[in-house]
């Protein structure tokens, strides 16, 4: 398996967003101790995040977006979202989320309060995702010391 | 009453001819047909949920030379579940979404006529778990369909003609249809899919000749809307049956919770014609974070014994009261006379989700087998046959643990032990041949808000082949309903998600997720025949004679729940995180499909020279 984050200084990842993406495979390790910060999302050692991220995260479990796209987001009978995180933009991910696409099976999510409140955080989640900088699963607050016991 | 309950019973046996548009008599049309093994005029093939026929041309001796006869694409590449109906020289033939249904002319294998539904795609972002349809109905001249968007339509079976319509849900509150509609002497009854939706749970009853609605009765609220009784409406309590009393649900959930709290009703219905009374399972309670709904939120997860013309609940009985695993109810209700503990049952069996194979008397309610009918199954240690409760292990109740803790290693996975996929009873042994998943999970709950048209779900599960077994993700068993042994058990790599067909010939027919349809022995199991066919099967198998030859057909093409990962392209393994786990391998099988095949022994046959 490729580990492309290991071999990458974080600063590096703090230079250029599309860089990364275009570099990094979505990769389920992350390296331990180390912290990146980009302008959508600050995460810890891959699973330990703002609490915007975290947001993010709890509204992705939420609305069960994994029954389509999958509990690691790399596609079950929607799309991988590791792939479509590589381009879309902020705008384009608003529409879609709120107009959805029925004929295909996503549905629209303008009647959430919650996906109205965070639509932002879960761009910047799932952006974290497909750089490969977040792992797959459950998150914790960056600042609770209780994180690495409970991670899986 | 317009029919003789004692003269419907069984009727006429073995009708030479199969045309169904008979005059008047105590029968129906339908009843008549299904009297008949040339038909398979129903999706159980009869009322009892049986799935067995007295066919017996292939048999053990010779299944081993069964051989295509014909194929036909349904144009659609979804998950299809459940099967044709054939009654007379017609089979017809439904797809997934968007729900076409085809008259197949047997001579020819020509189209008699087809309807092609236009239903909002709105509905399909609010299906769980793939776009199936588990087939049609047949009865009164009309074939029924309840297509996804909660419209049950009935259409004259000679012309495809729309007869009349009536509407079951609202999908944008995510409710929809799955289920086949079930015919029952001059009734149509139709349920409700949408759990994962915060669905409330009920059964509708039509009028056979007018879609006139004539009872609806709910899983969940009042006592009049659930249609109970509370001084006759019975329960199995401290060994033996009592009354449920008043308000016996809303008493079991917090405020105004059962609006919103499941029990849907999207399984296979069986009908007692001596009796009257109709069998069905509802479904898990919403959400599946049973911290945010304290008590048993009766009667989700519940066998219903309803009486076909009021309504009227006769009996419940709750398998899994306060649901923590989305241990659905809705498998179906085998209807079968057995022997338990010496004495002769009127008696039904019915394998959980939750792995429990349940035999109760049907006539009363009474319970009177629980057992595990896979070894694997560790969630509870056994059903307290007093109060007809499960023992939960503690070590596998994410209500015990709460939210936001993942709960590892619980058997079975939220698939349960069986899912849907319909079991068959084999008259002649009076065991059952059951599919079985094979399957454990980690399931970690969490906290959910509603909202209507939103998913309502509020867990997150992994699912991964039951550790320390053969390594597959499911088995294929006989089972004994009166003492609650598993009797044979073969390994299959993946869940069997195809419902069974037992024959007279002493063979058993199933479909295999990687695309296999199998001939087994009953007696033990053993693999006399097996075709691959293009896509994986989640579909039942189904017999018919005709022109004086036997056929045996299913659909292949995977999807549903277990075969969902399909259409996308796992590759990476997850570091036991799971995308769909062990299912992924399939993607090394089989890929969607969407046709349905049909077998017949070598040999002259009418179907095959198109003239008699």
């Amino acid at each position: 398996m490729r580990r492309g984050l290991t071999t990458l200084p974080a600063l590096a990842l703090l230079v250029s967003l599309s860089l990364c993406s275009a570099t990094l495979s979505a990769d389920t390790t992350a390296p331990a101790g180390k912290t990146v910060t980009t302008p959508l999302y600050t995460v810890k050692d891959g699973n330990k995040v703002d609490a915007n991220t975290l947001a993010g995260w709890k509204t992705w479990r939420a609305m069960a977006c994994d029954r389509c796209h999958g509990p690691t987001q790399e596609g079950l009978v929607g799309p991988s979202l590791i792939e479509a995180f590589k381009t879309i933009t902020k705008e384009k991910f608003h529409n879609q989320l709120m107009k959805g696409s029925p004929e295909k099976g996503m549905p629209p999510f303008a009647t959430s309060d919650m996906i109205n409140k965070n639509w932002e955080y879960l761009y910047g989640y799932l952006k974290g995702r497909s750089d490969g900088n977040i792992l797959p699963g459950h998150l914790y607050p960056i600042d609770d010391s209780s994180a690495n016991t409970n991670a899986k | 009453m317009k029919y003789e309950r004692s003269s419907i019973l069984f009727g006429a046996a073995m009708l030479a001819l199969a045309g169904y548009a008979g005059t008047a008599s105590a029968q129906t049309d339908l009843e008549r047909a299904m009297s008949s093994s040339s038909n398979w005029a129903s999706q159980a093939g009869d009322y009892a949920n049986h799935r067995y026929s007295q066919l017996k041309q292939i048999n053990a001796s010779n299944v081993g030379q069964l051989q295509v006869a014909w194929t036909m694409s349904t144009g659609v590449l979804r998950g299809h579940e459940g099967s044709p109906i054939v009654i007379g020289d017609t089979m017809y033939v439904h797809s997934p979404f968007p729900n076409n249904v085809y008259a197949v002319n047997l001579k020819d294998q020509s189209f008699k006529w087809k309807y092609e539904p236009k239903q909002d795609t709105d509905v399909v972002p609010v299906m769980c778990c793939d776009t199936v349809n588990r087939g049609l109905a047949f009865g009164d001249g009309k074939i029924f369909l309840q297509q996804a968007d909660t419209t049950l339509v009935a259409l004259d079976a000679n012309t495809g003609k729309v007869v009349w319509t009536a509407k079951n849900g609202d999908p944008k509150k995510g409710e929809t249809n799955t289920n086949a509609p079930h015919v029952f002497k001059d009734k149509v009854l139709t349920g409700i899919s949408g759990g994962e939706f915060g669905v409330r749970g009920r059964v509708v009853a039509y009028d056979i000749k007018t879609g006139k609605q004539v009872w609806k009765g709910y899983s969940t609220g009042p006592d009049n809307e659930m249609l109970f009784d509370p001084a006759k409406t019975m329960t199995w309590t401290d060994g033996k049956m009592a009354p449920v009393g008043k308000d016996s649900s809303l008493k079991t959930w917090q405020g105004d919770q059962w609006k919103i709290g499941g029990g849907t009703t999207w399984g296979w219905y069986s009908y007692d014609p001596k009796l009257n009374l109709v069998y069905y399972g509802s479904g898990n309670p919403s959400t599946w974070n049973p911290a945010q709904r304290p008590g048993d939120n009766k009667w989700s997860m519940t066998i219903f014994a309803r009486d076909l013309d009021t309504g009227v609940a006769k009996w419940v009985y709750q398998m899994t009261p306060h649901d923590e695993w989305d241990y659905d109810g809705v498998n179906e209700v085998i209807l079968l006379d057995t022997t338990v503990n010496g004495k002769q049952v009127p008696a039904l069996a019915h394998f959980d989700r939750n792995g429990f194979g349940y035999t109760l008397n049907r006539a009363t309610g009474e319970l009177l087998v629980a057992e595990k009918y896979d070894p694997k199954v560790n969630w509870a240690t056994k059903v307290d046959m007093k109060t007809g409760r499960p023992l939960v292990d503690k070590k596998y109740s994410p209500q015990t643990t709460g939210p936001d803790v993942n709960v590892k290693g619980i058997c079975p996975a939220a698939l349960g032990s069986k899912d849907q996929q319909p079991a068959s009873y084999d008259v002649k042994s009076g065991l059952i041949m059951v599919p079985t998943n094979h399957v454990c999970m980690t399931y970690e709950p969490f906290q959910v808000e509603y909202t209507a048209g939103q998913p309502y779900v509020g867990a997150t599960l992994t699912m991964f082949p039951a550790p320390e077994s053969h390594g597959g993700m499911g088995n294929f068993i006989a089972w004994d309903p009166g003492k609650g042994k598993i009797v044979w058990s073969k390994p299959e790599r993946f869940s069997v998600w195809s419902g069974a067909l037992t024959t007279a010939g002493d063979i058993v027919f199933y479909g295999t997720l990687e695309g296999y349809v199998k001939a087994v022995s009953t007696k033990d199991g053993s693999e006399l025949w097996k075709f691959k066919t293009p896509s994986g099967i989640i579909g039942n198998v189904f017999t018919y004679q005709y022109d004086g030859k036997q056929f045996v057909g299913v659909y292949s093409g995977i999807g549903g729940w277990a075969g969902i990962g399909m259409a996308a392209g796992l590759t990476k393994d997850t570091d036991g995180l799971g995308a769909v786990g062990g299912y992924k391998d399939l993607a090394k099988f089989t890929t969607l499909g969407g046709s349905l095949f049909v077998f017949s022994l070598p040999g002259s046959s009418a179907t095959k020279t198109a003239s008699r």
